[in-house]
């Protein structure tokens, strides 16, 4: 992994210079420091580091309206709150400004050292799951077309826009819960949702409710298999998928998911188009 | 499903609620019914999956929406059902689902649940199995409806 470039930011001098000095003997790069929320922010600005180290009293704004100015110049940037306060309401406060961890005054150097060693592998964890986790899907999606209808998908325009979409008619929903949390929707016409079923279930004339089934079973199969593969590829990730959710009417409008990355891709299918569209959140659950 | 469960959502819109200046809260009424669901305009779905799972769906108007959209942001006037609206109902189920998942880790079950998905429009949802439950909340009068469709995994 390369350098990790780190900044201080607390309002004693002397707690900047023992704190970078803890950091620089455990092999970090210091490579700023500030006394105030203007200074970090200007530093920040400059510099661009990894990671800050931030205090909680601080002169012009307390250590977690700092960190929220300074996500707002980088959304990824991982702050680790270094104070001599640290009860529940503080951590309580501190997982809500989106901070990345904590550690008490004085500080220890091997405790904060393996802290920001964790935080920059679960930001290369994501990376790596950013990387291959649409790929999974369609996989998926394309063996699960193979096996239950004998004839593979043809994958049409592919994006990575996380915007409000219009449904076709029938949406599946289905929760991922893992080391990252995200989802997958399958968004289909009625048409493509009922030849589906007939094409499974052998038969015409389906009641909604047995189409609502065939379309949530095969939705969980495609997310599960999909999850599977992720999971393979490196346990960490932990995924598990919720059990599916199918939305269905005349005008559905789903909302932008907020999540840290999405892909979405039409496929043709020879029960008709069906678009598949997954994403995932870069924050870590139950934290 | 355990009784104490499904309290736990009720008791997560209590608690939530008022913590943005909503006071007028109250449960309604509690009633069972079959999977599918008639939404009322916009509906956020979240999954769950641990030692019980499923999903549950907050449903409102969008007029109600914009209404708790509003409290949420201190007041501030929200005139249509908009990306900030959306957002903050999304959040508001994120919330309520998490403390109730909490609340019922309590009797000793663990619970996870997925990132809310949000629709609005005309449409109608499944839930998760054969059962539902319906907890009809009142928010300033108005109607919020919490559908909780769990099952115990062994």
């Amino acid at each position: 992994m390369n350098e990790i470039k780190i900044v201080v930011v607390d309002d004693s001098p002397f707690s900047v210079t023992m704190i970078s000095n803890i950091l620089e003997e455990n092999g970090f790069s210091v490579v700023g420091s500030a006394n105030s929320m203007a200074e970090a922010v200007e530093v920040v600005a400059k510099i661009k580091p990894d990671v800050v180290t931030m205090d909680m009293t601080m002169p012009g704004g307390d250590g977690l309206e700092c960190t929220k100015a300074l996500h707002i110049l980088d959304p990824d940037l991982k702050v680790v709150i270094v104070s001599s306060m640290m009860d529940e309401e503080i951590i309580h406060k501190a997982k809500k400004a989106k901070v990345s961890g904590y550690v008490q005054k004085p500080l220890d150097g091997e405790e904060i050292s393996l802290l920001i060693h964790r935080i920059m592998a679960d930001e290369h964890l994501f990376v790596e799951l950013e990387e291959m986790y649409f790929q999974a899907f369609k996989e998926a999606f394309t063996d699960t077309c193979n096996k239950f209808f004998k004839s593979v998908p043809v994958y049409l325009e592919e994006n990575t826009e996380d915007a409000e979409q219009t449904s076709r008619g029938i949406s599946v929903v289905l929760g991922i819960i893992g080391k990252y949390g995200g989802r997958m929707i399958l968004d289909m016409s009625a048409e493509t949702a009922k030849k589906t079923a007939e094409i499974l279930l052998a038969k015409e004339i389906l009641k909604t409710e047995e189409i609502i089934n065939v379309i949530g079973e095969i939705s969980n199969i495609i997310a599960g298999n999909a999850c599977s593969m992720i999971n393979k590829k490196n346990n960490l990730y932990g995924l598990r998928v919720a059990p599916p959710t199918v939305v269905y009417g005349e005008a559905i409008t789903i909302s932008k998911g907020e999540l840290n990355t999405v892909s979405s891709v039409l496929a043709d299918t020879v029960c008709g188009q069906v678009c598949i569209n997954v994403g995932f959140n870069r924050s870590e659950q139950n934290e | 499903m355990n009784k104490q469960y499904l309290e736990a959502f009720s008791k997560a819109y209590l608690d939530i609620f008022p913590q943005f200046g909503i006071v007028d809260v109250s449960l309604m009424k509690e009633s069972q019914g079959g999977r599918i669901i008639e939404t009322a305009g916009v509906a956020c779905i979240v999954g769950i999956v641990g030692e019980l799972a499923g999903n549950v769906i907050f449903s409102m108007s969008e007029d109600v929406g914009k209404r708790i959209a509003s409290y949420m942001m201190g007041g501030m006037e929200v005139e249509a059902f908009d990306e900030i609206a959306q957002s903050a109902i999304s959040e508001l189920g994120n919330m309520l689902a998490a403390s109730a998942c909490i609340g019922i880790s309590e009797f000793g079950k663990t619970l996870d649940i997925s990132t809310p998905t949000l629709m609005h429009g005309d449409f109608s949802v499944s839930g998760s199995y054969e059962t539902v439950h319906h907890l009809e909340m009142s928010v300033d009068s108005l109607d919020f409806h919490i559908y909780v469709s769990l099952e115990e995994r062994s």
